[in-house]
């Protein structure tokens, strides 16, 4: 029977779904082992808090040295999804710090969430992509990711996942592609960036395009992007809406734009002119690219001419940009529509 | 209810009922318990020990029977006595029966029917059949509530609002943990997010200038590349014009100096074939072939027959001077010789010119000769004495075979 007198005391935070926390320094450890044991409702348990937990980063280093990423991987394969989505959210979360990853990487968890990649619900997969993403943005990670031959399987879910998804692996393979293209390449990564150009979400489009300069580093890159007609759809995006589908766009014209047949079809497609709008755009990797990509175009007889009529001035107008790196390609631009052989 | 021991205090046992001795059992087993006994309590508990319900013994053994226990020996007797008096019963009870008296000797008494109607009497009883049978199993019905009779004080209680605990105050710590918490949680959750997109604001700042720096990267090797390209192929160019120029150079020189090398070829060579008689004139060549030499031969023949024929004169002279000369001398020796008639010498034109001439003397002869007649008979003093002085006239006579033939005009 509650007694009447107010106390001064908290009243314990009791939360069922969440295992108690152990005292002081048993809490992680102690969670460690109930991740361990067979029964689900405990599992589940520490799951949750552990998720909670690792949120502070004073806990990953604690989780880290108790081997909490190891028990986790064992946890991957578990039949209830409770268990699989909770465990790589926690992955996800160990992911996204440093040391994390970098125990990620010893331990070889990137098979075992590759394995999941496949997985029937949305929720396990995003996490799963999610900590992919994160993995990515190191270059060891993406070397661990190119290495684990991720990248075919990560191509092959574009054209079937959710939207969110599509997003995360469209972030993932464009750190992959830093570090290797040819796996990429083989597996016909660029057809599925062309096919997301008409996505209808802005951060699609811009993402896929920045994909495609990616992909069209080596020469073989540029020659698929020229065989698919990538040009054609990415001189469209120019006139696109969304900012940062310009700047991506423009800056994918600009290497393929690199050889000779790339600027020759830029050129049939008019892109000078649709560039020139965008010298003077406000954000300033849109202005960088589209220097960048005229430039390359005037490397050809016809696009200087084209660019000698057009648009010097306005480059010239940007010599003194505020962003240096703006300034500097423009000064190069200058240099190279009015060299003279 | 029969008196229980005094209650002592709650203090001590907190099960509900104090314990209570078993009491005996009562040969009216079901006697209303409630109802007061006349004799109160003296038969409320017993020994228990001479209790019959108690197992006594050992009670590792297994326990036999309490029915095979020792009766009481009192038992034993009714038992006896109730059987034998069953027996006397039933043996009264068949000598009581009436019977009839005993049949005739040579009769036989035998049951027969009086009744109205014959029946037949037969082993076989008759039997009738007759079922009944029960309906079907009802669901029991459920047990009624049992309502216990009410016994007992009634007695109630109300809370009021307010008497127990105040809801705000109370709820204050609650919430203030619940919210608490999950305000701590989402801060960290924030931190994170707003970490992460610091990091992915530098991240894309970084992108950007690299993106650029690599475009510009590709597009100076690109540029790189085709002007090296260019510059190869215009070298190439060069180069293959140069060494174009110079060949041009060599084979003109060349032909000039074939022109000019071969140039008095064809007068050389042609002068060289007219000199080596490549270039005739069919009848000079044909007079120089077939008439000339037939004409040597024939000046050659005739010469060397002529030289023959003096020859022949040569020792016919010869001979004649040397006979002369022996008839001189035997006329010296006998001046009564007749001289001797000198034979006239004919022609020399001998047909057969048989003489061992020398030809090649002749044929030196000849060639002074040419241009004498055919079998001219030549008076010329030049017949070669000094030819004729060798002694061909010895041999004259013997030799014969010479080519008259050669003498002859081919």
């Amino acid at each position: 029977m509650a007694g009447t007198l107010i106390s001064a005391r908290l009243p314990p935070n009791i939360d069922v779904t969440k295992a108690p926390l152990a005292y002081g320094a048993r809490a992680i450890p102690k969670l460690n082992e109930e991740l361990n044991v067979t029964e689900l409702i405990v599992v589940q348990r520490a799951l949750r808090t552990l998720c909670d937990e690792l949120h502070d980063p004073e806990h990953i280093a604690e989780a880290l040295r108790n081997q909490v990423h190891i028990s986790l991987s064992a946890l991957l394969t578990h039949t209830d999804v409770t268990v699989r989505h909770k465990s790589t959210e926690a992955l996800y979360i160990l992911s996204s710090h440093c040391i994390g990853r970098d125990a990620i990487l010893n331990a070889d968890i990137i098979p075992g969430l590759a394995r999941l990649l496949g997985d029937k619900e949305d929720i396990v997969r995003r996490n799963v992509h999610l900590c992919f993403e994160m993995m990515s943005e190191i270059p060891y990670g993406a070397l661990g990711i190119v290495l684990n031959s991720l990248v075919t399987p990560l191509v092959k879910k574009l054209s079937t996942e959710l939207d969110e998804i599509k997003l995360l692996i469209l972030n993932s393979l464009h750190f992959a592609m830093m570090v290797d293209t040819d796996d990429a390449l083989q597996c016909g990564a660029m057809q599925e960036f062309y096919d997301l150009l008409d996505h209808s979400d802005p951060l699609i489009r811009s993402r896929s395009a920045r994909d495609i300069m990616d992909l069209c580093k080596p020469l073989a890159g540029k020659e698929e992007a020229l065989d698919i007609g990538c040009v054609e759809k990415l001189s469209a995006l120019l006139k696109d809406g969304d900012t940062e589908v310009k700047a991506k766009s423009a800056g994918a014209i600009g290497m393929i734009a690199i050889t000779t047949d790339g600027k020759y079809r830029a050129l049939k497609n008019n892109v000078i002119d649709l560039l020139i709008p965008l010298v003077d755009h406000e954000n300033s990797e849109v202005r960088l690219n589209s220097i960048k990509t005229i430039t390359c175009l005037a490397e050809a007889p016809e696009g200087r001419k084209m660019s000698l009529t057009n648009c010097l001035h306005i480059i010239q107008g940007h010599l003194e940009d505020e962003t240096v790196a703006v300034a500097y390609a423009a000064g190069i631009a200058v240099k190279v529509i009015t060299w003279l052989p | 209810m029969a008196a229980t021991l005094a209650q002592q205090s709650d203090q001590v046992y907190s099960f509900s009922s104090q314990p209570r001795a078993v009491q005996q059992r009562r040969k009216p087993k079901y006697r209303d318990p409630f109802d007061q006994q006349v004799d109160g309590g003296t038969q409320a508990y017993g020994n228990i020990m001479h209790d019959k319900r108690i197992v006594r013994g050992n009670t590792y053994a297994p326990t036999t029977m309490p029915a095979h226990a020792q009766p009481d020996p009192l038992e034993i007797q009714r038992q006896q006595e109730g059987k034998r008096r069953a027996l006397a019963r039933k043996r009264a009870k068949g000598q009581l029966r009436a019977r009839s008296p005993e049949p005739v000797e040579g009769r036989k008494h035998v049951d027969v029917q009086t009744e109205l109607y014959l029946e037949e009497l037969s082993d076989r009883v008759e039997e009738a059949d007759v079922e009944c049978q029960t309906d079907a199993f009802l669901d029991r019905p459920p047990t009624p509530l049992f309502v216990p009779a009410k016994s007992g004080l009634d007695v109630e209680t109300q809370i009021y609002e307010g008497e127990l605990f105040d809801f705000d105050i109370e709820v204050k710590p609650i919430l203030e943990v619940l919210v608490g918490k999950t305000m701590e949680q989402a801060l960290l959750e924030t931190l994170e997010e707003e970490e992460l997109a610091s990091l992915r604001q530098q991240q894309r700042a970084f992108e950007e200038l690299r993106n650029a720096e690599l475009v510009e990267q590709q597009r100076l090797e690109e540029q790189e590349r085709r002007h090296r390209e260019e510059k190869e192929r215009r070298m190439d160019q060069q180069q293959k014009v140069v060494a174009q120029e110079t060949e041009t150079a060599n084979k003109i020189a060349a032909q000039a100096f074939a022109h000019s090398y071969l140039s008095d070829l064809v007068p050389s060579v042609f002068g060289l074939l007219s000199d080596h008689g490549y270039f005739y004139d069919p009848v000079e060549r044909d007079i120089e072939e077939g008439f000339l030499p037939w004409l040597l031969e024939s000046v050659d023949s005739s010469m060397s027959q002529q030289h023959l024929g003096r020859l022949v004169l040569d020792g016919l002279l010869r001979e004649v001077v040397r006979s002369r000369e022996q008839t001189f001398e035997a006329l010296s020796r006998q001046p009564t010789e007749v001289p001797q008639t000198i034979p006239e010498n004919g022609p020399l034109e001998i047909p057969s010119g048989e003489t061992n001439i020398d030809i090649d003397a002749v044929g030196e002869d000849e060639e002074e000769h040419v241009g004498e007649e055919v079998g001219g008979p030549p008076n010329d003093a030049q017949l070669g004495d000094t030819d004729a002085a060798r002694p061909a006239s010895a041999d004259v006579a013997d030799t014969v075979a010479t080519d008259a033939d050669g003498g002859e005009p081919s």
